[in-house]
């Protein structure tokens, strides 16, 4: 298991990581979402060891990560990390000798890897010549062919097409069922929502929720959509709702803690005919939008 | 590269010998039964001055006029031919000695030759005045005796070893080399460095490695590169220029060959640690020669001293120089190649230049390794310094 507690990372006046806390278990994969300078990226290469953060403490398996721990995790950086000029086969064979592979199966793992992220017979191609999601592709082959124990992603859907978003995320199942940790970043919301068993959001360099999905809509108020056909505005007055919203498939309310929906129903039947009563839960996009406005 | 490099050198040894004449011994036409009378005076005479000087009888003026053009058509078979052709041709004669009873006469093709002209004077001159002597009545061992050379050496004041061109040649090179080698793979130390962190391979990197292996590892084995590259490079020239015979290589140089080694590497360590800390200051690419540019300066700098102190080897701004880190490199050689570096200072200067390595690569690494993932603009190296 990866243990973050109470990392703390400044550059300059900025404080890009403030008491940040997180874990990753083995077989388990965590979205890390937040805006732009959040500090995702900052947590991801303190885990890697590019940098020695300036307080807290990150564990593995109990033990403050070393470099032979490391040689053990799995890294994409945001920006590819690719010698341009080497070929590809060589240079997934050669950062897997890098983690301690021996040659021969380096070699034979790169090859395996190629095939089964769709690069087979571009093994001789220099990195340059690829398209940006080819690059990719190996970026993760790199990241994957020493068969790491931890996988750090940072935002490795960006600029990926759909068939290759798909691959990706089959790729990632594969290795949470093989017992691999993974943590990875990503703006793309709805690809975290399907994957992750957990979500942490960040801002501003802390921790504003963590949790599975179920748990973090329930730290929101509940809602409920009502269409009602009714000329009259039936929603002034109520007590523990709010409008959140209002168009062509009625009005979305937000429902505090202890509201009486019968009595909402009711209410809602006295004004015309209603057409749809049920609560509707937000997806991670809208959950996300609430935690970081309140 | 190498190949390229290697290619370029020995082309450049080999081409010119190509279009040179072959060299043989300068061959003098005696004209006529005086002429050919002096052939054994002549023959000790350019031995006695270092001249390798053969004679040959030659039937008349026309035929030593023959004998003195050069034929275009010299060479064996059509590429031997077309070579003789590119060198200009080969007389037969370098100089033609006509002598009659009243006077005599050199003939050369088209230059004349200073020492041969003087040599085959000196001679006849000789041969003359004996003549005259004897005609005169002076007996035959008089003249003998009075025309035995007078015993005369040449001294200097300044006592100075006869080897100096060849050292002088000696320092040169293992300047240029030194200069040559130590920039080009110290710069391209800058780069590859540079070129990882734009590209974030770096940050790749540094989860299997520390900055310290990372950037030993690659000066290192840029060096070994480095030193495989020159050893082709020169060794194929050596070769060359051995087989082809283009030049005399001054035995000064192969004496000096080791040392040339130990301060390639020295010099090379203590320059490569410097260019690792600009290539990992860089933003872009682009900023390798700005930031490089104390060390390239210092190289420079070094070079034109060196060169300046072939004249003066013993100077005492040399001496002094020649203890300056960044310097020694190219200075301690150069001393070393002018016999002008007593035993105790070779030990000394490799000292110095360790401990120079050790701070320099304990510098660099502290910015290496706080420079190389961090972002934004180029650092000043105060503040590259400064960074935690």
């Amino acid at each position: 298991m990866l243990e973050i507690s109470d990392l703390y990372q400044s550059f300059g006046e900025r404080i890009a990581v403030d008491k940040l806390s997180l874990t990753v278990g083995k077989g388990e994969l965590v979205g890390l979402v937040g805006r732009n300078g959040a500090g995702k990226t900052t947590t991801m290469r303190a885990v890697m060891g590019i940098f020695q953060p300036l307080g807290g403490s990150i564990k593995w398996s109990g033990r403050p990560v070393a470099l032979p721990d490391r040689l053990r995790f799995g890294y994409m950086p945001e920006e590819r990390g690719l010698y341009p000029q080497m070929r590809v086969l060589d240079q997934i064979a050669y950062f897997a000798r890098l983690h301690g592979v021996e040659l021969a199966a380096a070699r034979k793992q790169a090859q395996k890897w190629l095939e089964t992220l769709g690069l087979e017979g571009r093994g001789q191609d220099r990195v340059v010549a690829l398209s940006h999601g080819n690059q990719q592709r190996v970026q993760l082959a790199v990241a994957l062919v020493y068969q790491p124990e931890l996988l750090v992603l940072d935002e490795p859907f960006a600029g990926l097409d759909p068939s290759a978003v798909d691959s990706l995320s089959d790729v990632l199942r594969a290795e949470v069922a093989r017992g691999t940790a993974v943590l990875f970043s990503s703006h793309q919301l709805d690809l975290v929502e399907r994957l992750c068993q957990r979500v942490v959001i960040l801002e501003q360099g802390r921790v504003l929720a963590s949790g599975t999905l179920d748990e973090l809509r329930a730290r929101l108020p509940q809602r409920l959509r009502v269409k009602v056909t009714t000329s009259v505005d039936w929603t002034s007055g109520l007590k523990g709702t709010e409008v959140i919203g209002s168009d062509s498939e009625g009005v979305l309310l937000a429902i505090a803690p202890g509201t009486d929906t019968q009595a909402l129903l009711r209410v809602a039947m006295a004004a015309g005919s209603v057409e749809h009563f049920g609560f509707e839960s937000g997806g991670l996009l809208e959950l996300y939008r609430q935690l970081v406005t309140s | 590269m190498t190949g390229i490099t290697t290619l370029v050198a020995v082309v450049l040894i080999v081409g010119p010998a190509l279009f040179r004449p072959p060299t043989r011994p300068t061959v003098v036409g005696l004209v006529g039964p005086a002429a050919q009378a002096l052939a054994p005076a002549l023959r000790n005479t350019g031995k006695a001055a270092g001249v390798d000087l053969t004679t040959a009888s030659v039937s008349d003026d026309s035929a030593a006029r023959s004998e003195l053009t050069p034929s275009r058509t010299s060479g064996r078979g059509q590429l031997g031919q077309l070579l003789s052709s590119l060198q200009g041709g080969q007389a037969t004669l370098d100089v033609a000695l006509t002598v009659d009873s009243s006077s005599a006469t050199i003939e050369f093709y088209q230059t004349v030759s200073p020492t041969l002209a003087a040599l085959v004077r000196a001679v006849v001159q000789e041969a003359h005045q004996r003549d005259v002597l004897i005609q005169g009545g002076v007996p035959t061992s008089v003249v003998g005796a009075a025309q035995q050379p007078e015993p005369i050496s040449t001294v200097t004041l300044l006592a100075t070893q006869s080897d100096m061109a060849g050292r002088s040649i000696a320092a040169l090179a293992a300047g240029i080399l030194l200069f040559v080698s130590v920039g080009i793979f110290g710069s391209a130390v800058a780069s590859g460095v540079a070129q990882e962190k734009t590209s974030r391979t770096a940050e790749v990197l540094l989860a299997a490695v520390t900055p310290s292996q990372l950037m030993t590892g690659k000066v290192i084995g840029i060096g070994l590169v480095g030193i495989g590259q020159m050893a082709v490079t020169v060794g194929a020239a050596l070769i060359a220029n051995a087989v082809v015979k283009s030049s005399a290589v001054p035995p000064e140089v192969w004496t000096l060959l080791p040392a040339i080694l130990l301060w390639f590497a020295l010099g090379y360590l203590l320059y490569a640690f410097g260019f690792a800390a600009a290539g990992a200051m860089v933003a872009r690419q682009e900023e390798v020669q700005s930031v490089s540019a104390p060390f390239t300066v210092f190289l420079i700098g070094g070079y034109l001293l060196m060169y300046a102190s072939i004249a003066s080897p013993d100077a005492s701004w040399v001496r002094i120089a020649s203890y300056v880190p960044p310097l020694m490199p190219l200075l301690i050689p150069a001393r070393l190649a002018l016999g002008h570096l007593a035993i105790w200072e070779m030990p000394l200067a490799v000292l110095i230049m360790l401990a120079s390595i050790y701070g320099m690569a304990r510098l660099a690494g502290r910015i290496y390794s706080t420079s190389l993932v961090r972002g934004g603009p180029r650092l000043s190296w105060m503040a590259a310094l400064r960074l935690r």
